[in-house]
C-alpha cells in the first residue's frame, strides 16, 4: 500500500496531463500481447495504448452488444468476427494504409468468416488440444494422439478423476464431434445428439468441466490430462518448469483434428481513433513484434516474418506449428445461427445436469 | 417486556435490531413523529428509494419486457417494434414450463442452498452465543475476526478453498489415510459437491452469524436465571427461552444465506466438478454463450419469484402468534 499510494496521486495529477497524449483503446483477450512490445508501440507513436481485457468472445460480445463504446480495437476469434461483421460493429480496413499485410500467410487469409479480409486482420492463433503429463503417460503407456484419451472409457478408467475438459459447449462438442470424425460446425441434430451422448457416458470419468484453472491443476500435478488450448498447456509447462517440477507438461494435437481459433484484429465502426488503431495494427503486423507474443505464451503466428524471430523451441513444436497434412484437418468454428445455438444449449444443459 | 420478539419483520427486509425485538420505530417518540410527517421523511427515505427504483425496479422491468422478446440473431433482443406491431412473444416461458431438465436444475439449486442455510445455521448458532455471552469488551473484535474474511476477495477465498481440498493438500491426504485402508477408493475432495457445498457455506457464514448475534445479544439474561429458578436445566433453558426468542434472527439470517446461495454461479464454477451446474450457472451460460437472452431473463424471473416466495413463506412461518 505504501508504494502503491505514491502511483495513485501521481496517476491522478497526471491524469489532466494525459488527456492531451493521444490514446489507443485495445479491448484484448488477458495476456495477449508482450509488455516489451507495449512499451515500443509506444514509444513509436507517442501514444498511450490503453487495454481492457476479455477472457473469451462471448463475454466481448455480450459487452458490445450492451452498448460498451471507446474502443479501437477488438481482437475477436473468426466466429466472432463473423458475428461482428454481421452486426456492421466493424470498420472496413484500407489496406493501403498496411504495408505489412504483406508479412501474412496466405492460409489464414480470405476466410469464410471474413472473405477478402475486409475488416479484419490476423494476429495470432491458438489450437484447441491435449495437455498432459508426461511422466504420468508415460508409465500408463497410453497414446496421446487421440481424442479417445478423453471419450474412450477403456482409456479413461487408467486416468479416472484426473482429466479436465474446457468448460466450454462449442470447444467440447468439438472435440467429439472430431473423433466421431464429424465438423465442428455440424447442424445435424442426430449427429450433435451422438455427440452429446458420446460426452455423456466419458462424463463420469472426468474431474471437472473447467476453463480457468486446469492451468493450475496440471502444473501441480494434480491432473494428468487436460483438454485445453494450446497457449495455456505452454504456459502450464513453463510454470511447471519454474516450478522445478520433474514431470514436462506436453501438447498432444489428436490426429481426428481439432478446432484452430485465429483471433485477428479489427477496427470498431464507432472507434475514436482510427489514424491510431492503423498504427497499431501495422505494428503488430512486423515480424518482430508479432514474433514477441509467440515468445511469450506460445501461440501460433500466421506471420511468416515473425517465425525467423521466434523461438528455436516454440517454433519446433508441431502441435502448434503443425505441417500442412495436418493443419489441413483443423477447423475453425463458424457464428451459429439464434436455432443451432439453442439446440446446442438444450444439450449442453443436460450434459451438465444429468 | 424490552425482550419480547416483536413480530411482523421479514427476514431480509428488517434490521437485526428490530428483529431481536428492540423497537426502532418512533413509537417510543410520538411527539418526534407527530412534527416529523412531511418533507424530512422523504429527505431521508428518498434517495435510498431513488436508488432502488432505478437499480433494482427498472432493470427488473427491462428483464421482464426482455423475457416476452424474441432473441436477435446475433444476440442481444430483436427489436420490441415491428412494423408498427409490437414484437412480443411467450416462446420462452413455454420453452421453459414444457421442459423438465430446467426445473431438476431449479430443484437442484433450492436444495444445495437448503443445505447451505442449515449448515451455517448450525455452524452459526453456536458462535453468535459464544459472541453475544463473552464480556462486553471482547464482543466487538470477535464479531470484527468474524467479518475479517471480508477484506480479502470472495474469489481469492474460493480459490484458497481449491488448494485445501485438492489431493496434494494435508486434508486430501488425511483424509485418504483413513478411507484407503479401509477398502474405499480414494476420495477426491475437490471438483465435488461436497466442494461446492464447502464453498457456500463458508463465503455465506457471516450473514448467518451478524443477525444471530445481533439478536442474541439483546437477550436479558436474567430470563435465564428465572427459568433456572424454576427449574429448567440447560437444554430446556436454551430450547424454551433462548430459541424461541431468537427466530427472528433465525429467519433473518436464512434468508441473507438462502438467497444470494440460490443464485450463485462462482462458486460451483470453480470448486464444482461435473454434476454441479446451478441456476446461476445456467442463467449465465444463456446470457453469453448461447446468446439467449429472452431465457435467460426468463430463469432469472422465475429464480426471482422462487426467492421471494421462499422468503414470503418464512415470513408467514415466523409470523408474530399472540400466544405463548
Amino acid at each position: 500500500m505504501r508504494r502503491l499510494l505514491p502511483l495513485v496521486l501521481a496517476a491522478a495529477l497526471a491524469a489532466p496531463a494525459a488527456h492531451a497524449k493521444d490514446v489507443l483503446h485495445l479491448y484484448n483477450w488477458n495476456n495477449y500481447i508482450a509488455p516489451e512490445t507495449v512499451k515500443r508501440f509506444e514509444a513509436s507513436c507517442n501514444c498511450e495504448l490503453k487495454q481492457t481485457y476479455y477472457s473469451d468472445n462471448e463475454e466481448m460480445l455480450a459487452k458490445l452488444a450492451a452498448g460498451a463504446k471507446g474502443y479501437d480495437i477488438v481482437v475477436p476469434t473468426g466466429n466472432a468476427l463473423e458475428s461482428l461483421i454481421k452486426q456492421k460493429k466493424l470498420r472496413p480496413i484500407d489496406k493501403a494504409k498496411l504495408p505489412n499485410l504483406k508479412n501474412i500467410n496466405a492460409a489464414y487469409l480470405d476466410t469464410a468468416f471474413d472473405p477478402k479480409n475486409q475488416y479484419s486482420v490476423p494476429y495470432a492463433y491458438t489450437i484447441t488440444m491435449l495437455g498432459y503429463n508426461d511422466e504420468k503417460i508415460r508409465e500408463l503407456g497410453i497414446p496421446m494422439d487421440t481424442w479417445a484419451v478423453i471419450f474412450d472409457p477403456k482409456i479413461l478408467e487408467k486416468i479416472k478423476g484426473r482429466v479436465t475438459v474446457l468448460d466450454s459447449s462449442s470447444e467440447l462438442m468439438a472435440a467429439a464431434l472430431k473423433y466421431l470424425g464429424h465438423s465442428i460446425n455440424e447442424t445435424d441434430e442426430k449427429k450433435l445428439k451422438e455427440a452429446a451422448d458420446l460426452i455423456k457416458k466419458a462424463k463420469p470419468y472426468w474431474a471437472a468441466f473447467n476453463a480457468s484453472s486446469y492451468i493450475k491443476e496440471l502444473t501441480v500435478g494434480n491432473i494428468w490430462v487436460a483438454h485445453g488450448y494450446s497457449n495455456d498447456i505452454f504456459q502450464a509447462n513453463l510454470d511447471a518448469q519454474a516450478a522445478g517440477r520433474k514431470f514436462r507438461i506436453v501438447h498432444a494435437l489428436p490426429k481426428e483434428g481439432a478446432v484452430l481459433a485465429v483471433d485477428s484484429m479489427a477496427i470498431l465502426a464507432n472507434a475514436p481513433r482510427p489514424d491510431l488503431a492503423y498504427k497499431f495494427i501495422d505494428f503488430m503486423l512486423d515480424g518482430k513484434n508479432s514474433a514477441e507474443l509467440s515468445n511469450l505464451i506460445g501461440s501460433g503466428n500466421p506471420n511468416n516474418d515473425a517465425l525467423q524471430h521466434i523461438k528455436a523451441d516454440v517454433k519446433s513444436n508441431k502441435a502448434v506449428f503443425p505441417d500442412q497434412a495436418v493443419l489441413a484437418k483443423l477447423e475453425q468454428q463458424k457464428d451459429f445461427g439464434a436455432k443451432d445455438r439453442r439446440y446446442r444449449s438444450r444439450l449442453w444443459t443436460e450434459i451438465k445436469v444429468r | 417486556m424490552r425482550w419480547k420478539p416483536r413480530g411482523g419483520s421479514m427476514p431480509g427486509t428488517s434490521s437485526p435490531a428490530e428483529g431481536a425485538g428492540v423497537s426502532a420505530s418512533g413509537a417510543r417518540h410520538p411527539s418526534w413523529q407527530a412534527r416529523d410527517r412531511g418533507t424530512g421523511r422523504w429527505l431521508v427515505s428518498g434517495p435510498p428509494l431513488a436508488y432502488l427504483l432505478v437499480f433494482f425496479a427498472i432493470p427488473a422491468l427491462i428483464m421482464v419486457v426482455a423475457s416476452f422478446t424474441p432473441p436477435g440473431e446475433y444476440g442481444g433482443l430483436a427489436p420490441l417494434f415491428e412494423d408498427g406491431k409490437a414484437n412480443l412473444t411467450l416462446e420462452a416461458y413455454e420453452r421453459l414450463a414444457g421442459d423438465p431438465i430446467y426445473w431438476e436444475v431449479f430443484a437442484k439449486s433450492v436444495v444445495y442452498a437448503g443445505i447451505t442455510t442449515l449448515c451455517c445455521l448450525v455452524l452459526a448458532y453456536p458462535l453468535a452465543m459464544l459472541v453475544a455471552r463473552s464480556p462486553r469488551k471482547y464482543r466487538d473484535l470477535l464479531m470484527l475476526l468474524v467479518i475479517l474474511p471480508f477484506w480479502s476477495n470472495f474469489l481469492i477465498r474460493v480459490y484458497a478453498w481449491m488448494i485445501i481440498l485438492g489431493p496434494q493438500s494435508a486434508l486430501s491426504r488425511a483424509v485418504n489415510a483413513v478411507v484407503e485402508p479401509l477398502g474405499f477408493e480414494p476420495v477426491s475432495l475437490l471438483f465435488s459437491s461436497f466442494a461446492v457445498l464447502v464453498g457456500l457455506v463458508y463465503v455465506h457464514l457471516p450473514f448467518m452469524v451478524l443477525p444471530l448475534y445481533a439478536n442474541l445479544e439483546k437477550h436479558d439474561p436474567a430470563l435465564l436465571d428465572a427459568a433456572q429458578d424454576l427449574g429448567a436445566n440447560a437444554w430446556q433453558r436454551f430450547w424454551r427461552v433462548t430459541f424461541p426468542l431468537s427466530l427472528p434472527g433465525v429467519w433473518a439470517g436464512a434468508a441473507l444465506v438462502f438467497i444470494p446461495a440460490l443464485g450463485i454461479f462462482a462458486i460451483p464454477d470453480i470448486l464444482g466438478g461435473t454434476e454441479d451446474t446451478l441456476i446461476g450457472n445456467l442463467i449465465k451460460q444463456q446470457f453469453l454463450e448461447t446468446r439467449d437472452w429472452p431465457f435467460g431473463s426468463v430463469l432469472s424471473i422465475v429464480l426471482t419469484a422462487i426467492a421471494l416466495a421462499l422468503a414470503g413463506l418464512a415470513a408467514w412461518v415466523s409470523r408474530p402468534r399472540r400466544t405463548a
